[in-house]
């Protein structure tokens, strides 16, 4: 067996594993046991040796209880299989023995990328893929010439080619046509999601200090028509504070109504709206973030919700990559009713009420009054992500006002909400994102989680107005090549992970339109089936193999196809072959068993036909098939 | 065809030199290749013996040259003497004009004198004084030599070595055969009372079919793929001449022949291919030529066999 092959095996246990443990989902451990491989591949390649029969049983059956636990602890089937599947990776990295231990290993490496697939979404993923499909495509390629006998690199380098781009194109295609549902593959969902601050049912104050240094991107946004001011991506908002704890006293979720694939929460004409095309990375949380006012979702999922702030809520975390399409009015007026959970404030805050009446003083009206109190906020305090620890017995808010005078976000809104409810405005404060900057390179917006962000709405004559007391802080800009790279995540994300229904059908109707008559096309959106194209890529197959079997059998012509039948069949026998097998190899092996003498006769006519003078016959047709049964059937011994 | 005669000799040369089939085999290939055989191993194993045998089992004539330090050229080739009666020069042919010779340890002459008998080996004729004379047919030669590490030694040159069609070693005889050995007469004179078993015309018909044995397309491009990888392997300085696989040809269907086919099978080349190219390449490293069968028996098995 060359070298090649036994490195092409190793190359494919590695990919799959090393796509299971890029995943961040597997146990440690199982990352320290991943290592094994090398020792055991380094030793497959240099001496070809193999562990002894009885460690790998032992091992095997270790793996198997390891895996019987970790099945019932951690409860997840689906984890423990990707465990297992590395276990035996190793394990068969020190059992190759036979051609069929290869193949294990490529069947086992293909389900550890399926595996993967599930795990995460990644572009990390496409390049392990490709990466993965050359080399299965190389390896089956050598061990197709291996068993046919015949091979070089530069036989091989055409066949893996075209194969592997073959392969890919049908991917591709495969990909394009499958119907897309809002299931998963399996129930339960594995991706890791990025923690976030703010966004969950309480938020304890202080927490977007923890996250405002950290650049993972949160969402992008594609979006047209992006005017000043629109850069306030709106999450959820919370109306109670207890002093060092804001959540929601009001946990009502609607149901969103569904037309066609959009949720309309209030009809809207389209030119009223700005629509934001929104690629979220999965989150810790099930809110999700657009511009305010909201309209209208469009999103693959079964449900929406929406609260009674109008903060939409996904039926569950956001799993994974989640696109949306949110429909918003920024600038059109929301109407409010004045209830008394916007006037709440924690006990103890005499001094923030006195504060609140001194700077308000010169307001004639709320509006004017709390725009007063946005600017005190702005000018008089500083912005610092570095805040000390209240004394005890201290509030946050009343240190930040009164003693320290520095804080970020949370505090510049907290207070005002709090100033503001002392005056007897009703407020409420939002937690989301703001700014965001600008990629150039495929003019999309990205979001990080340092963008996160509070700020105020008060309800100012029956309408609800957002008030940003927060100075603005000036952050250096990523460097070019983090964009570049950052614009090729967005491509993946757009084309490959969010590739929609919408998509779909937005290729079939391009691909259909140029021939596709007007009535065809009213229907195309519910009619159309891509199963429609499996019959013809079915057929398109069956005629590539045939056409393969027969330039096969005019390349080698009859005897030889013969001879590998025979080869085949001795194998199956149990006769342990080389390939490719000469006819002395066979006679060597089968001497001294009962198929000796047929051996003997079939590999005499065989050579004869092939290198010597004697042409194919009919009646040596016959002989063939005749002795070819014998050999398949007789006894092996006397 | 038949091979009742083939069979008889192989018979008969086994029958001196016991347990050692493979060699007697290879040594009737090389004969009916119409090639010339060099025989390698430290003396006393038989290797004379097995030349001599061949010779006397073949009605052929026979003549043996002990190589020497102080042999010269005309010692094999002949003189030219001057004839009085006559009164003109008169060509004696040396003991090269013989059917079979045996150059026993050749290694041991000058180079000079190797070099004279390149020409007989290659084109079976002499040149002397500017008078061609032709070598008689079927002609052959078998050179035994002792291995190079050995005292006394010049090693033969490669254009030298590559006129041999086929290089085989002897060994020491198995302990049933050597005790055999040991225990009857020894000497050359029962060979010298042995009667020929193939007839002259035997030989030369026998060469002629060789030269017929049918060497399929894939067989040729097997033998050349072989030959092709000793010109690129990483180990191999001096790759094999396009007279080696010449060479090889001929032994792949001689072998077939000997084997009673006449068409060769890429087991003939499997087999031949140690023998055959062992001695034309020369490795980067190490000098012998056992190191240099290692490495083309490595090759043999890394090339795919036509099926």
């Amino acid at each position: 067996m060359p070298q090649i092959y036994k490195l092409l095996t190793g190359l494919l246990a590695f990919t799959g594993t090393v796509s299971l443990l890029l995943s961040g989902e597997m146990n440690p451990a199982f990352s320290v046991v991943g290592m094994g491989l090398f020792p055991g591949y380094y030793q497959f390649l240099r001496s070809g040796l193999t562990a002894p029969k009885w460690t790998v049983s032992l091992l095997s059956f270790l793996t198997l209880i390891v895996f019987g636990f970790d099945a019932l602890v951690s409860r997840d089937l689906f984890l423990a299989v990707a465990h297992l599947t590395i276990a035996f990776q190793v394990i068969k990295a020190f059992d190759l023995r036979d051609p069929w231990d290869h193949l294990q290993v490529y069947f086992v490496s293909l389900l550890q990328l399926v595996i993967a697939s599930e795990l995460m979404s990644s572009l990390v993923f496409g390049g392990v893929f490709i990466v993965f499909i050359v080399l299965l495509v190389a390896a089956m390629v050598l061990s197709h010439f291996l068993t046919e006998g015949g091979y070089g690199m530069v036989k091989m380098v055409r066949p893996v080619t075209v194969i592997t781009v073959v392969t890919i194109c049908t991917t591709a295609l495969f990909f394009v046509l499958l119907p897309r549902t809002p299931y998963r593959f399996v129930g339960k969902s594995h991706f890791r999601s990025i923690r976030t601050a703010g966004f969950s049912e309480r938020v304890e104050f202080g927490s977007f200090g923890t996250v405002k240094l950290d650049p993972t991107v949160i969402m992008r946004i594609e979006m047209e028509g992006r005017r000043a001011g629109m850069d306030y991506w709106r999450g959820l908002t919370m109306d109670f504070f207890d002093g060092t704890t804001w959540r929601h006293s009001e946990r009502d979720r609607i149901p969103v109504s569904r037309k066609d694939d959009t949720f309309v929460i209030i009809p809207f004409r389209q030119e009223d709206v700005v629509a934001q095309k929104i690629f979220l990375e999965p989150i810790d949380s099930d809110v999700i973030f657009c511009l305010a006012p909201v309209k209208a979702i469009k999103a693959e999922s079964f449900r929406l919700f929406v609260d009674r702030e109008r903060a939409v809520f996904l039926p569950g975390k956001a799993s994974r990559k989640t696109v949306y399409t949110a429909y918003s009015s920024p600038g059109e007026k929301v109407p409010g009713i004045a209830e008394q959970r916007y006037l709440q404030l924690p006990g103890g805050i005499q001094k923030i009420r006195d504060l609140a009446g001194r700077i308000a003083s010169g307001g004639s009206d709320d509006r004017g009054r709390a725009s007063l109190i946005e600017e005190y906020l702005k000018k008089n305090y500083v912005y610092s992500l570095t805040v000390r620890r209240p004394p005890a017995r201290v509030g946050p808010i009343e240190d930040f006002l009164f003693t320290s005078r520095r804080g970020y976000c949370e505090h510049y809104a907290t207070s005002m909400v709090l100033l503001l409810r002392a005056l007897g405005i009703p407020a409420r404060i939002v937690n989301g994102f703001h700014g965001g900057e600008t990629n150039e390179f495929g003019n999309y917006l990205i979001v990080r989680q340092s963008d996160a962000h509070s700020w105020v709405e008060a309800l100012i004559g029956g309408y609800w107005v957002r008030f940003d007391p927060t100075p603005s802080a000036q952050a250096a800009g990523p460097s070019v090549s983090a964009l570049l790279l950052d614009s090729i995540t967005m491509a993946w994300s757009r084309y490959v992970v969010g590739f929609s229904a919408e998509d779909q059908r937005k290729i079939l109707r391009s691909v259909a339109l140029p021939v596709a008559l007007p009535s065809l096309r009213e229907g195309m959106r519910l009619k159309w089936n891509p199963y429609f194209f499996l019959p013809l890529l079915i057929f398109i197959l069956v005629v590539l193999f045939i056409r393969v079997r027969r330039r096969r059998a005019e390349r080698y012509g009859f005897a030889t196809v013969q001879f590998l039948k025979l080869v085949k069949v001795l194998r199956s026998r149990g006769f342990n072959m080389p390939s490719p097998a000469t006819g002395r190899d066979i006679r060597e092996r089968v001497a001294g068993s009962a198929l000796a003498g047929t051996v003997h006769e079939f590999i005499r006519l065989y050579e004869e036909n092939r290198f010597g003078s004697r042409e194919v016959t009919p009646q040596d047709r016959k002989r063939y098939a005749a002795m070819l049964r014998q050999i398949r059937t007789l006894p092996l011994h006397y | 065809m038949t091979n009742q005669p083939l069979k008889q000799l192989q018979a008969r040369l086994t029958s001196i030199i016991r347990g050692k089939e493979e060699a007697v085999k290879m040594a009737t290939v090389t004969f009916l290749g119409q090639g010339n055989l060099l025989i390698e191993d430290v003396p006393g194993v038989g290797k004379t013996t097995l030349a001599y045998a061949l010779a006397k089992s073949i009605d052929c004539s026979f003549q043996r040259i002990q190589f020497t330090s102080d042999l010269l050229p005309s010692d094999i080739i002949g003189v030219s003497v001057f004839n009085q009666e006559v009164r003109e020069f008169e060509f004696r042919p040396g003991p090269l004009f013989a059917n079979i010779v045996l150059a026993d340890e050749i290694n041991r002459t000058n180079p000079k004198t190797q070099s004279a008998l390149l020409e007989a080996m290659n084109e079976r004729r002499v040149t002397v004084e500017r008078r061609t004379y032709r070598l008689p047919e079927p002609f052959m030669v078998i050179a035994t030599q002792n291995p190079m590490e050995y005292q006394g030694t010049f090693p033969l040159p490669e254009s030298q070595l590559d006129r041999f069609m086929m290089h085989i070693r002897l060994g020491y005889p198995a302990p049933q055969y050597e005790r055999q050995a040991v225990l009857e007469q020894s000497g050359f004179d029962f060979l010298d009372r042995l009667e020929p078993v193939l007839t002259r015309q035997d030989m030369l018909r026998m060469q002629a079919e060789t030269e017929a044995v049918l060497t399929e397309e894939s067989i040729v491009d097997y033998l050349l793929a072989i030959v092709g990888e000793t010109r690129r392997h990483e180990m191999i300085r001096l790759g094999v001449s396009t007279r080696g696989a010449q060479f090889f040809l001929r032994a792949v269907k001689a072998l077939a022949y000997h084997e009673g086919r006449d068409y060769a099978v890429p087991d003939d080349v499997k087999d031949l291919a140690p023998l055959v190219l062992g001695h034309r390449i020369i490795l980067k490293t190490r000098k012998y030529i056992s190191d240099a069968v290692g490495v083309i028996s490595e090759i043999v098995d890394k090339i795919p066999v036509p099926v």
